[in-house]
């Protein structure tokens, strides 16, 4: 398995991880202030993810300084694409779901989950291309 | 590619792919035919055998 695949598969579970903890913290109480889920989330993330990171740096460094060769860049550019497309499909429906029920906190939840989700999918498919070649 | 490398010392996918500049992965996806390289990935291989780039690689277009 590649460095990028490594690092792909520990941000996809990062990302899921992270998701779960903030749906958790978010949907018993989804009209509340969005401060109290979203700095324990952004701290999560940023924790998991950087010791992610040092850890597989540490076990590969020559691959981890290494930049993307040509196959990789093509791989994290499509992946790349279709997270936007799939973020930008989420943030329609969390503004449809919004007019069904006007309520600004949950705009924001719904709109951090669409990130969310669309990061986890950005990272399956990276994992996907960087297997079947392309 | 699989025999140019043979008949190169037996170079290993890993230091053909650090000689071209790509990684290993890459070059196994390229020999097993799943990706194909860029122009300059190509000729970086071809000159690296000290072959023509048609003695590398093939197209079976129309």
């Amino acid at each position: 398995m590649s460095f990028r695949e490594k690092s792909a598969w520990v941000m996809a579970a990062v990302m899921l991880l992270s998701g779960l903890f903030y749906m958790k913290s978010a949907l018993p109480y989804p009209g509340s202030p969005v401060m109290e889920t979203v700095v324990p989330y952004v701290l999560l993330v940023i924790v998991l993810s950087v010791a992610g990171q040092v850890v597989l740096a540490i076990r590969s460094p020559d691959e981890a300084r290494a930049p993307l060769d040509e196959r990789e860049r093509l791989v994290v550019d499509r992946a790349g694409y279709w997270g936007g497309v799939i973020l930008a499909a989420a943030i329609v429906l969390a503004g449809i779901a919004y007019v069904v029920a006007p309520n600004g906190n949950m705009l924001f939840h719904h709109a951090v989950l669409a990130l969310i989700v669309a990061q986890v999918a950005q990272y399956i498919l990276q994992i996907i291309l960087l297997r079947r070649a392309l | 590619m699989k025999e140019l490398r043979e008949a190169n010392g037996g170079l290993s996918q890993a230091a053909l792919g650090e000689a071209v500049g790509v990684t290993r992965q890459t070059i196994i996806a390229i020999e097993q035919g799943r990706y194909s390289p860029s122009l300059e990935t190509s000729f970086r291989i071809a000159r690296l055998f000290g072959v023509g780039l048609e003695d590398v690689f093939g197209w079976e277009g129309d």
